[in-house]
């Protein structure tokens, strides 16, 4: 007869206890129970935290090993990376034109001047069209102000009669 | 580990981590006796075997995503399920209910078990109900470390190079924290046998 416990007879005692079940019915109801306390800890959290946590597992995916995998990937996606950035930093500036003056309009004291004999009826300029600034004027043979415009160009510089 | 097993753990597992719960459940079907033997006879409630139970599955549904695949799943949800009981122990101290009395009267009429205490040992000459109740006493003496090897080797019939995977340890400290053990467990029913009304 052994006196004392061996280690061959604690195994032997210690494997029985993988008989030990729970309760009949436990193992068909824990997944149901699972369920409802995932629904009720859903039910629980505040949205923010769903969504730090959706997030922070969405990053968490992307590791840098897992990106590391894919160098072809990588690489194409910094050359293009370093190509729009080149792209923006050396779109040209358009140049700068010193502008001397601005050009003056040439505007009509008043929509109905006055009837004088010092301006006649043929210097008068009919609004059909914008009207032509000063520096137009210079473009033709004739400088100074024209005395007779017909259809807003001028075609004579004579002055004008006078009684 | 068979490599079946392995496999299908490892289809079921890509299929989780892109968001088929149906998988996730499966999982859950698979692992759930196991880790209840598991984690039972670390804490030796029910009720607390299965609060645990349900928050190694929860946390391990929040991390699948994040599970690398650098060891199996059935490594990596042993470790969930020790690290967590090894924390819970920690918090709840040297209390406990010894629910693990209670076993179940069916073992007795199992073929193992029967053709475990006819051979001529201290076990047939004990009455083996209060053999078995001394042997939990005697479980729960035990270093949650030491008892969490002691299950996982004797009762969950692992071997040393898993425990230690799971427990993240070297198969160096899982012998010397079996044979400790196996020393402390021996002392104490031996103390029995000599002094059976102590």
């Amino acid at each position: 007869m052994m006196d004392e416990f061996n280690d061959s007879e604690i195994a032997k005692l210690l494997r029985l206890k993988r008989y030990e079940q729970p309760p009949a019915g436990y193992f068909e109801n824990f997944l149901h129970e699972f369920h409802r306390r995932q629904r009720d800890e859903l039910l629980r959290q505040p949205i923010w935290r769903i969504c730090f946590e959706r997030t922070r597992d969405f990053v968490s995916s992307f590791s840098l090993s897992t990106l590391t995998s894919y160098p072809a990937a990588v690489t194409a996606v910094l050359v293009c990376a370093a190509i729009i950035s080149l792209r923006i930093y050396q779109t040209p500036q358009p140049p700068t034109v010193a502008v001397k003056d601005r050009p003056v309009m040439v505007v009509p004291a008043s929509t109905e001047p006055e009837w004088t004999l010092a301006s006649p009826v043929a210097t008068r300029v009919f609004n059909t069209r914008s009207l032509r600034n000063i520096t137009e004027s210079a473009q033709t043979h004739r400088s100074g102000t024209p005395r007779y415009v017909l259809d807003s160009v001028p075609v004579s510089y004579e002055t004008t009669f006078k009684f | 580990m068979d490599e079946a097993r392995k496999d299908e753990d490892q289809q079921l597992v890509a299929r989780a981590k892109e968001g088929d719960a149906g998988a996730f459940d499966e999982l859950v079907v698979k692992y759930t006796p196991r880790l209840y033997g598991l984690v039972y006879n670390m804490t030796s409630n029910h009720e607390d075997t299965n609060d645990l139970l349900q928050d190694v599955f929860a946390k391990a549904y929040k991390a699948i995503r994040g599970f690398r695949g650098k060891s199996s799943f059935y490594t990596w949800i042993h470790s969930i399920a020790v690290n967590m009981t090894l924390n819970f122990l920690k918090k709840r101290g040297r209390r406990f209910s010894l629910s693990l009395d209670d076993v179940d009267a069916s073992i007795q009429n199992d073929k193992e078990f029967i053709e475990a205490t006819a051979s001529s040992s201290p076990v047939r000459e004990a009455d083996l109900s209060e053999l078995q109740k001394r042997l939990n006493e005697a479980m729960m003496k035990l270093s949650d470390e030491h008892r969490a090897v002691v299950t996982m080797f004797h009762i969950q019939g692992m071997p040393h190079a898993e425990i230690s995977k799971i427990l993240n340890v070297s198969e160096g400290t899982v012998r010397s924290r079996l044979f400790y053990a196996n020393r402390q467990l021996q002392n104490y029913l031996d103390e029995f046998r000599k002094n059976p009304v102590s």
